[in-house]
Parts: structure tokens; C-alpha cells; sequence
């Protein structure tokens, strides 16, 4: 516990005094510091004592009560009627920082948050729309190719929330149905607009090949886990699905929606910038880049 | 004598950690004893009595003599600087604190001589650290080992309530001018939720302690179920401290990785609002899980649905932290010095142990790898791998400021290393050799049963990690010595407490510091481009 | 947030928080949390005690209601003294504490009657029963927080005899420690609902 160099505290003072200018105390009673003190170690050791005592003997529970009273009686008399302090001879003056002992950084502010630039939220919306119209083709494509009907793969979509389509006939499947219509396309719509956003938040965090991980490695990565969960969540829709289409449906949506939002202009976040900005409805600064 | 009368706060925040260090080296043996005893089949390196208070003794000086005061200590240490203070809110108390942990430690491991064993011989207390009721009623536990455990626990817990007093009331009313709440560094927001724990938790373990003392020596009814007691009622009263107490072990080490990180990644701590508000989610779900460590206890569905859901529940806030330090370091300016390296393996390692513990609070797993060397290679990658590496990241970023001199860095380097490697080694096998079953506390194990290959690369583990320790001392001793000078700010850090020298005088500070931002010493650095522009 | 950067404050903190407040709200938060764990621990056994003295035949109101009365009525009187001694008035001040050091003997002389009757007619003790274990663990453990505050409520009156109380400087000091005597005070009314009345409801009815 040695300093650097050492010091006397005086010398030390001293020092620091002459590097700053001497301004007037703000609180001068906050420069005493409480005095060392026997009496808490005391009492510790004598409340200890009497627990010792209950495994060993009450006799030194007796002498443990006797200490922790004293020491108790001490420390009370430390504080009553006033605190016993030690004044310290404080050098009036603000701290001088040295220069730290590894390369010194750029002044720059610790604040920079990453992404810097990102997407405007917007191109989500419009990626969403993008990648569900792309999809929406290559899914009727299948059913027309494949299947024959263009109401499989909607039918199959409501499947996703509504039970009774698992039951259906292959012959019911094939044709149209109003409630699943309705239902496929509003969870058609629902989980584009929530990819979109996720897209557009998350791909300026994946600077680089934005096609790549969002057109090819994320559609790849959700259909896995749609492949490997749905035989348990529900079998009767698994055994109507074309692996390769649905793969290949999903690699357009996420072609599509990436894409559209890799072309949009990108603005520079800002703390403090609102959430029109972010929306890229109101752009004020950073439109240039 | 001049540090047993002390009642300055960094003095006694060095014994503790000092006093820590000195139980970990002492825990760590009895843990390599038991190692040594697990690395072949049968072996007969101790015998199954002595085993029994290996591990009793080990998990119960790693929990209350090692991660308590070790964290209380650096909580001791920063919290006045943090803030602005020039000591604690109550200095004597702090020093009445420090010496019941002490003198309750010693007073556990006396027992070791003084506890009434075969022929006058001493026994250290063998009902393992949560000491499970009956084993601990007289019937079963003879002599006073027992006593001793329970008396031992119960003088240091005397001393974390005192201190938890001390952290809320310094917080609270020691604060700086200009030092709000929110502008505190996040070990002051941890210290705050782990003292609020200490003092939710430790007196239920307080009580439950007093309760068991009747039972043994007053012959009252608490825990013993021949005589009307409740054996499922100790658990239950353990755990509703035993699992605050976890969080009361790792929040400080959260706390380390949030100072410890922004500093090495040159960005400021990501998401420090959300970073509050999970800790404080934390401190309220953590009085709410207990009950997952008594899934096989055949609680019924309900209550094990129940408890099995918050637990879920907890890893929410914790997974916002993860998320939160990742985003920290993200796009930063890293820079892998020791306590970064330390910090980065801690996030690593508290993710594994933090994603078995998911597994275990799934209740048919519980019931298939309860009390199993599953779980204990889930809580050491938590406690080990987190609340250790979280320690000694803090060691090496504040013994600077604590002494004046940097440890050497590449000697910090190599124990990373071999804490690291030696860490993998002992715990990741047994999450196999428990899915195997290896039962947990058991003092050998029959041969062929596939158990061996896995507990010899544990026990390989063990002088890995030893030489890592080792080295880490030899750097202190060598750093004190002849260490590199370290001024008062050596990582170009952003809290109150690189704002004063090193070591800082008894005062602490000069002049009371004001601030206006939450990161006062950039600003004190950066007049042009002042932190508090971006609050 | 903005309005944080328009103005960052450097001024002192406005009104900070006493310590001593501070520190007495977290020891009583904490024998709280210690007090639950006993009253818990006693719901959880009541009727499960089928052996040995009942409640129900052990436990009577007439003294215990005589106890609880000066207990609770204590409090009011260390209210009367803090305010005397606020004002400076030193006579009334010794006068109230006096009637409340009292009326606490009173309540810790009445329960050691109590314990003495139970132990001696009744024959039970801690050993007994589920029921004696929690009622002699419950109502000991208050009793022994009684005394502690009984010998800081008697520490403050010797103080106060000798002339080392000062109205101005001590007044706050006082009235913090007589914190202490309210929270003894509240943790009584649980108690004494959950042992005199929730304990003491016949088994059939609770069940």
C-alpha cells in the first residue's frame, strides 16, 4: 500500500495546490473524516463470543456480552453528542488528471451508437409489401403448377391459425373458402409488415451483403425450424407441403423485401432524433449521405 | 492495528476482498480434494465422511466467506467514489460489519478443531450447504458440527445486513451534487438491488437458522417430522433466501461487466435505462423462484408450473443485459486488455450457465437431473464462470486505483487463460456426466458406467485452474513490488473514481465533485463536447 | 430527457435524505422480513398440532388484551414525548417517556406472568407441540425486540436525567430511535391477530 512516489501527504497537497487556482469551499464540514475506532471491532468480536458460547461454554458467552457491551457503550460515546471527526488539512483545488498510460484516443464522443446510418423505417413497409406480393406469386405458382388450384397455398396459410383446416379434405382444399381467404390474407399481411420491420431494423446491423442474409440465409434459417416444428405442431398441414416451393416462396419474399430496403436511402441516427425522423417521413439531416 | 481500527471504507473494502481471497484459496483446496478423490472409480483419496464436509465446507465458505464479501467489499470500495462520497453513510458500522464476517468465518472454521468429533477430535459441519432438515436434527447430526455451521452463517449474516444498510443509506443520501439517480454508474444501481436482496433475504435465512437452533437445542418441533415438523418448510425458507442470494452473488458482477465493458470498448454502456429497470426487475422476480429448486419435492402441478414460469420469467431481463453488453461492445473500439478479457468470458460462460438454467427450470427435466453433476456444472458456470470472472476482471481494473500500480498484463493475460481452459475443462464434462446420472455429493462412483472419462478431465481441469491462481498471486506480490506506476487514470475510464488519485486519499476527494452528466469525468476531459449534450 | 439538457443541475441535491432515516427504515425493513418468516412459519402450523395443549385451551385474552392495550397505548405516549421534546419542554419530555418505559415493562412483566402460568398449569413448552414451538419462537422473539427497545427508550431517559439530551440537536436523533418502538408496536398487532384470534378459531371452523 505504498504511493507511487512516496509522499507526505503535506508535500503532495502542496503540489496539487499549485496546479490549480484556489476557489472558496462549498462545504467545508464535509472535509472531517470519522475517526479510527477500536470500539466496533469490539463489540464484533464480543457479539461473536456469545454466540460461541452456545457450542462451547456459557462462560464465554458472558465474557462475549461483556465485550460487545463495552464496545457498544464505546461506539455510542464515539457519536454522542457529536460525531467524533478528524479535520483534514483538505488543498482547495479541483483534481488534476494525468494523461493515461495507454495511447490516448481521438476525443471522439463515447456515444457513438451503432448503426450509425440506418434504413428508414418506411422501406420496411415498403419491402413488407414487396416480398408479400413476390411470395404471394411464387406460392400461386406452385398451386397452379403443382396442385392444380390456386386456393391450395392460401388454404394451407389459414391453416396456420385455423384448426379445422387440418382436417379438411384434399378435394376442400382445392377450392375456394371466404373465411380462409379472408384469414390467409390477413395473415399474409400481418407476418410480412412484422418481417419487414424486423428487416429493416436489423439489417444495417449486417452491413455487408444485405441480399445474402436477408434474402437467402434468414428465409433458409425460418423455414428449418417451420420444417422441424411443424410435423409436431401440426401433421396433417405438413404432409400437403412442398418443401422445395415453400423454400422457394420464402427466398423471394426475403429477396424482395431486402432488397427494396437496401435501395432506399439510408439516414443518419441521431440521438434525441425523433420517431418521424426515424420513419424517414421528416428528414432534417443527413440526407446527403 | 492501524487497519483493525480503521473505519475508512477503501481500507476495509481491501480486508474484505484480502479476507475473500484468503477463503478462496481455502475453498478452492477442498474442492481439488474432492476432485482428487473423483478422478477414478473408486478411489480412496478421502474418506466418505471426510467428502462429506469437503463439500459442505466448500460450498458454504464459496458462498458466505468468498462471493459475499469479496463483492461487498468492491461495493465497499466504489461506491463512496462512485458517488461522491467521502465514506460510507455509517463508517463505524462498516467496520462492525467487516469484523462479524470475519470473526463468523473463523468462528465456522473452528469448528474444524473445536466442534465435538470421534475422540475429542474436531468435525467440520457435513449437512451440505443448504443443510437440509432432517439430516440436521439431532438424531442424525450428532455433536455440534452443526451448531457451528449454524452459528457461523448467522454471525456473517449479522455483518451483510449491516453492510446492506450502509449501501442503501450511502446511496440514498451520500450522493454527490448533480449525482441523480439515473446518472449513477451501474454498480451503484447493482449494489442498491443486491443490498435491498441482503436484507429481504438474509434475515429469513437468520430465522430459519434460529428456528433450526431450537429444534437441536431446545428440542422444539420446526423441522422435524417424526415430532410434527416440516422438513419441506426449512427448504422452503432456505430457498426464499437461497435463491435471492444467487442474484445477491452475480448482480455486483453484472455490475463490473457494466463498468468494465464501455470503458474497454470506448462507447458508452448500451440501453443504461433498460439496464436499470431489468436489475430492478431482477431484485422483485428473484423473491418470486425459489420454489424451482424443490421441483422433485412433488410440490404438485400447480405450484411447479408456477414457479417453473417466473423462473422463465427472470431469464428476460437478464437476456436484456446480455443483449445490452453486446450492444456495448458492438462497432466499439475493443481493446482485450485483462479485465476486458475477463468480462468478455464472463458474458460467454454466464450465457451457457444462464441457458442450463432455462433447462433446469423446465419441470420433467429438473425431475430427471435434480441433485445430479448437471446442476452443479450449471451453477459453477454461473458462479464460476460468472460471478469468479466477473471478480477478477474487477481485481485487475481496480487495483490501479486501489494501489497505485497496474498489474502486469501479460502475466493477466496468461491467467485469464488458464482460468479459462482450466474452468472449461473441470465444469463442461460434468453437464455430461450428470445427464449420464452421476448423482451430485456422492463421495465415489462404481466404474463402467461411463463416468470415468468425464470426471478424469474434470479433475485435469483442477491444476489448470490452480496454476492460473497461482500466477494471478504472483502477480500481486510482483505488482506491488516493482509494478508499472499507474496514475490516476489509467483506462481513460468516465466514473467519479479515476477523478482522484491512486491511491485515494483517506478524504477520497479533494473537493466534493460535481456532475453533470452521467459520465462526469468525460466531461471533466471533454469541455468542447460535454456528455451531458446527449442526456 | 430534454429538459435535462437545457439545464443540467450542479446545485446541491434538494433535500437529501437524513441517514439516520434512511439506516432506521432499512432495520426495520429487515426485522420486517425477519418477523414473516415466524409468522409464516406459525400459519403454516396452525391445526397442524394435534398433540399436547391446544390454543384454544391455553391461550387467554383477559391479560394479553391488559398487555396489548399498554403496548399499543406506548406508542402514543413516545409521540407525546417526541413533540415535548420538540417543543423543549424537558419536564413533559422525561414524563412521557417515563409512562412509556411503563407501560412496556408492563407488556414484557405481563408476558413473563403469561409464560409462567402456560408453563406451569398448562404444561406447555417449546418442547411440547408444533404449537407451543411457534407460540414460545414468535412471541419470545418479539418480546426479546420489546427489550431492546425498552433499553434504548431507558438509555434516551438516563441520557435525559443527566442533561446530555439537547432538544434542538437530539430532537431528530429521538424521534428516529422511537421509530423502532412503533415498528415493535406493529409487529404486536400482527402477532397478536394471528396467535389470539386467527390461531385460537376452534379446528372444524378453520377447516
Amino acid at each position: 500500500m505504498t504511493t507511487p512516489e512516496e509522499k507526505t501527504k503535506a508535500e503532495q497537497l502542496a503540489e496539487r495546490a499549485e496546479l490549480a487556482p484556489r476557489e472558496p469551499l462549498e462545504m467545508p464540514y464535509l472535509r472531517a473524516i470519522p475517526q479510527p475506532t477500536p470500539w466496533p471491532i469490539l463489540a464484533a468480536f464480543g457479539v461473536t463470543f456469545i454466540f460461541a458460547g452456545l457450542v462451547t461454554n456459557w462462560v464465554v458467552s458472558v465474557v462475549g456480552a461483556a465485550f460487545a457491551l463495552v464496545g457498544i457503550i464505546g461506539w455510542f460515546r464515539e457519536v454522542f453528542p457529536h460525531e467524533n471527526v478528524e479535520a483534514i488539512p483538505v488543498a482547495d483545488c479541483e483534481a488534476v488528471l494525468p494523461p493515461p498510460v495507454f495511447e490516448p484516443r481521438p476525443a471522439k464522443s463515447p456515444r457513438n451508437v451503432v448503426p450509425e446510418e440506418i434504413h428508414p423505417y418506411r422501406s420496411g413497409l415498403k419491402g413488407a409489401v414487396a416480398g408479400a406480393v413476390a411470395m404471394a406469386v411464387v406460392a400461386a405458382g406452385w398451386g397452379l403448377i403443382d396442385e392444380g388450384s390456386l386456393w391450395m397455398p392460401i388454404n394451407l396459410l389459414a391453416g396456420t391459425v385455423l384448426p379445422s383446416v387440418g382436417e379438411a379434405t384434399l378435394e376442400q382444399l382445392r377450392l375456394f373458402n371466404g373465411v380462409w381467404f379472408a384469414t390467409a390474407v390477413a395473415v399474409h399481411v400481418c407476418l410480412s409488415l412484422a418481417v419487414g420491420m424486423v428487416f429493416v431494423v436489423s439489417l444495417p446491423m449486417m452491413p455487408r451483403r444485405p441480399l445474402l442474409a436477408g434474402g437467402l440465409i434468414a428465409p433458409i434459417i425460418w423455414t428449418g425450424i417451420a420444417w422441424a416444428t411443424l410435423r409436431v405442431v401440426n401433421p396433417t398441414l405438413e404432409q400437403y407441403i412442398s418443401w422445395p416451393w415453400f423454400l422457394g416462396s420464402q427466398i423471394a419474399f426475403g429477396l424482395a423485401c431486402a432488397m427494396v430496403i437496401a435501395r432506399s436511402t439510408k439516414v443518419r441516427l441521431h440521438i434525441g432524433r425523433s420517431f418521424e425522423d426515424r420513419m424517414g417521413f421528416e428528414q432534417t439531416e443527413g440526407d446527403e449521405s | 492495528m492501524q487497519w483493525a481500527i480503521s473505519v475508512d471504507h477503501k481500507k476495509l473494502a481491501m480486508m474484505y476482498i484480502g479476507a475473500g481471497l484468503i477463503f478462496f484459496l481455502v475453498g478452492g483446496i477442498e474442492a481439488a480434494f474432492m476432485r482428487l478423490q473423483l478422478a477414478q472409480a473408486g478411489n480412496e483419496v478421502v474418506d466418505p465422511a471426510t467428502f462429506n464436509q469437503l463439500f459442505t465446507m466448500h460450498g458454504t465458505t464459496m458462498v458466505f466467506l468468498v462471493g459475499m464479501p469479496i463483492l461487498l467489499g468492491f461495493g465497499n470500495y466504489l461506491i463512496p467514489l462512485m458517488v461522491g462520497a467521502r465514506d460510507m453513510a455509517f463508517p463505524r458500522l462498516n467496520a462492525f460489519g467487516f469484523w462479524l464476517f470475519i470473526f463468523g468465518g473463523l468462528l465456522l472454521y473452528f469448528s474444524y478443531v473445536g466442534a465435538d468429533g470421534l475422540y475429542g477430535a474436531g468435525t467440520a459441519p457435513d449437512v451440505g450447504w443448504f443443510a437440509y432438515a432432517p439430516l440436521t436434527s439431532r438424531t442424525f447430526s450428532r455433536g455440534n458440527s452443526t451448531d457451528y455451521w449454524i452459528l457461523g452463517i448467522l454471525v456473517s449474516g449479522f455483518g451483510s445486513m449491516t453492510t446492506a444498510i450502509n449501501f442503501i443509506a450511502t446511496i440514498l443520501c451520500m450522493r454527490c451534487p448533480g449525482m441523480k439517480l439515473m446518472r449513477m454508474p451501474m454498480i451503484a444501481w447493482m449494489m442498491l438491488v443486491v443490498a435491498f436482496l441482503v436484507l429481504v433475504a438474509i434475515p429469513i435465512l437468520t430465522a430459519a437458522q434460529a428456528m433450526l437452533l431450537f429444534d437441536r437445542t431446545l428440542g422444539a418441533h420446526f423441522f422435524d417430522p417424526e415430532t410434527q415438523g416440516s422438513a419441506i418448510l426449512w427448504q422452503h425458507l432456505f430457498w426464499f433466501f437461497g435463491h435471492p442470494e444467487v442474484y445477491i452473488l452475480i448482480l455486483p458482477a453484472f455490475g463490473f461487466v457494466s463498468e468494465i465493458m464501455p470503458t474497454f470498448s470506448r462507447k458508452v454502456l448500451f440501453g443504461y435505462p433498460l439496464m436499470v429497470a431489468a436489475t430492478v426487475g431482477i431484485g422483485f422476480i428473484s423473491l418470486g423462484v425459489w420454489a424451482h429448486h424443490m421441483f422433485v419435492v412433488g410440490l404438485g402441478p400447480v405450484l411447479d408450473s408456477f414457479f417453473g414460469a417466473t423462473t422463465f420469467l427472470i431469464s428476460v431481463p437478464t437476456g436484456i443485459k446480455i443483449f445490452n453488453w453486446l450492444g456495448t461492445m458492438w462497432g466499439g473500439r475493443i481493446q482485450f486488455t485483462t479485465p476486458m478479457l475477463f468480462v468478455t468470458g464472463f458474458v460467454a460462460m454466464f450465457v451457457i450457465g444462464g441457458l442450463t438454467g432455462i433447462m433446469l427450470a423446465t419441470v420433467p427435466m429438473t425431475w430427471q437431473l435434480s441433485d445430479s453433476y448437471f446442476v452443479v456444472g450449471h451453477f459453477h458456470y454461473v458462479l464460476f464462470g460468472g460471478t469468479v470472472f466477473g471478480i477478477f476482471g474487477a481485481l485487475f481494473y481496480w487495483f490501479p486505483k486501489a494501489t497505485g500500480r497496474l498489474l502486469d498484463e501479460r502475466l493477466g493475460k496468461w491467467t485469464f487463460w488458464l482460468l479459462f481452459i482450466g474452468f472449461t475443462l473441470t465444469f463442461m464434462p460434468m453437464h455430461v456426466s450428470g445427464a449420464l446420472g452421476m448423482p451430485r455429493r456422492v463421495y465415489t462412483y462404481e466404474a463402467d458406467r461411463g463416468f470415468e472419462i468425464w470426471n478424469l478431465i474434470s479433475s485435469i481441469g483442477v491444476p489448470v485452474q490452480m496454476a492460473g491462481v497461482a500466477l494471478f498471486l504472483w502477480n500481486v506480490v510482483r505488482t506491488l513490488r516493482k509494478g508499472e506506476v499507474a496514475g490516476d487514470d489509467p483506462w481513460d475510464a468516465w466514473t467519479l473514481e479515476w477523478g482522484t488519485s491512486s491511491p485515494p486519499p483517506e478524504w477520497n476527494f479533494d473537493r466534493i465533485p460535481t456532475c453533470t452528466s452521467a459520465r462526469p469525468l468525460w466531461d471533466r476531459k471533454h469541455p468542447e463536447d460535454p456528455d451531458a449534450h446527449y442526456e | 430527457m430534454t429538459a435535462l439538457n437545457a439545464n443540467p443541475s450542479t446545485g446541491p441535491l434538494k433535500a437529501p435524505l437524513s441517514r439516520a432515516k434512511v439506516g432506521m427504515a432499512c432495520l426495520i425493513f429487515m426485522e420486517s422480513a425477519f418477523f414473516s418468516a415466524f409468522l409464516v412459519t406459525y400459519l403454516y402450523y396452525i391445526g397442524k398440532s394435534p398433540d399436547g395443549p391446544q390454543p384454544l385451551e391455553c391461550l387467554e385474552l383477559n391479560l394479553v388484551l391488559i398487555n396489548s392495550v399498554c403496548l399499543l397505548s406506548s406508542s402514543v405516549t413516545v409521540v407525546l414525548a417526541v413533540r415535548s421534546l420538540a417543543r423543549g419542554a424537558m419536564g413533559a419530555f422525561r414524563l412521557w417517556l417515563a409512562v412509556t418505559i411503563l407501560l412496556g415493562l408492563e407488556f414484557l412483566l405481563g408476558t413473563g406472568y403469561e409464560w409462567w402460568g402456560l408453563i406451569e398449569d398448562k404444561g406447555l413448552t417449546i418442547q411440547s407441540n408444533a404449537f407451543g414451538t411457534n407460540f414460545y419462537s414468535l412471541v419470545g422473539f418479539h418480546a426479546f425486540h420489546v427489550f431492546v427497545g425498552l433499553v434504548l427508550l431507558i438509555g434516551v431517559f438516563i441520557l435525559s436525567l443527566f442533561g446530555c439530551i439537547n432538544p434542538k440537536r437530539d430532537h431528530q436523533r429521538v424521534d428516529v430511535a422511537t421509530w423502532y418502538w412503533h415498528f415493535v408496536d406493529v409487529v404486536w398487532i400482527l402477532v397478536f391477530t394471528l396467535v389470539y384470534i386467527v390461531g385460537r378459531v376452534p379446528q372444524g371452523a378453520a377447516a
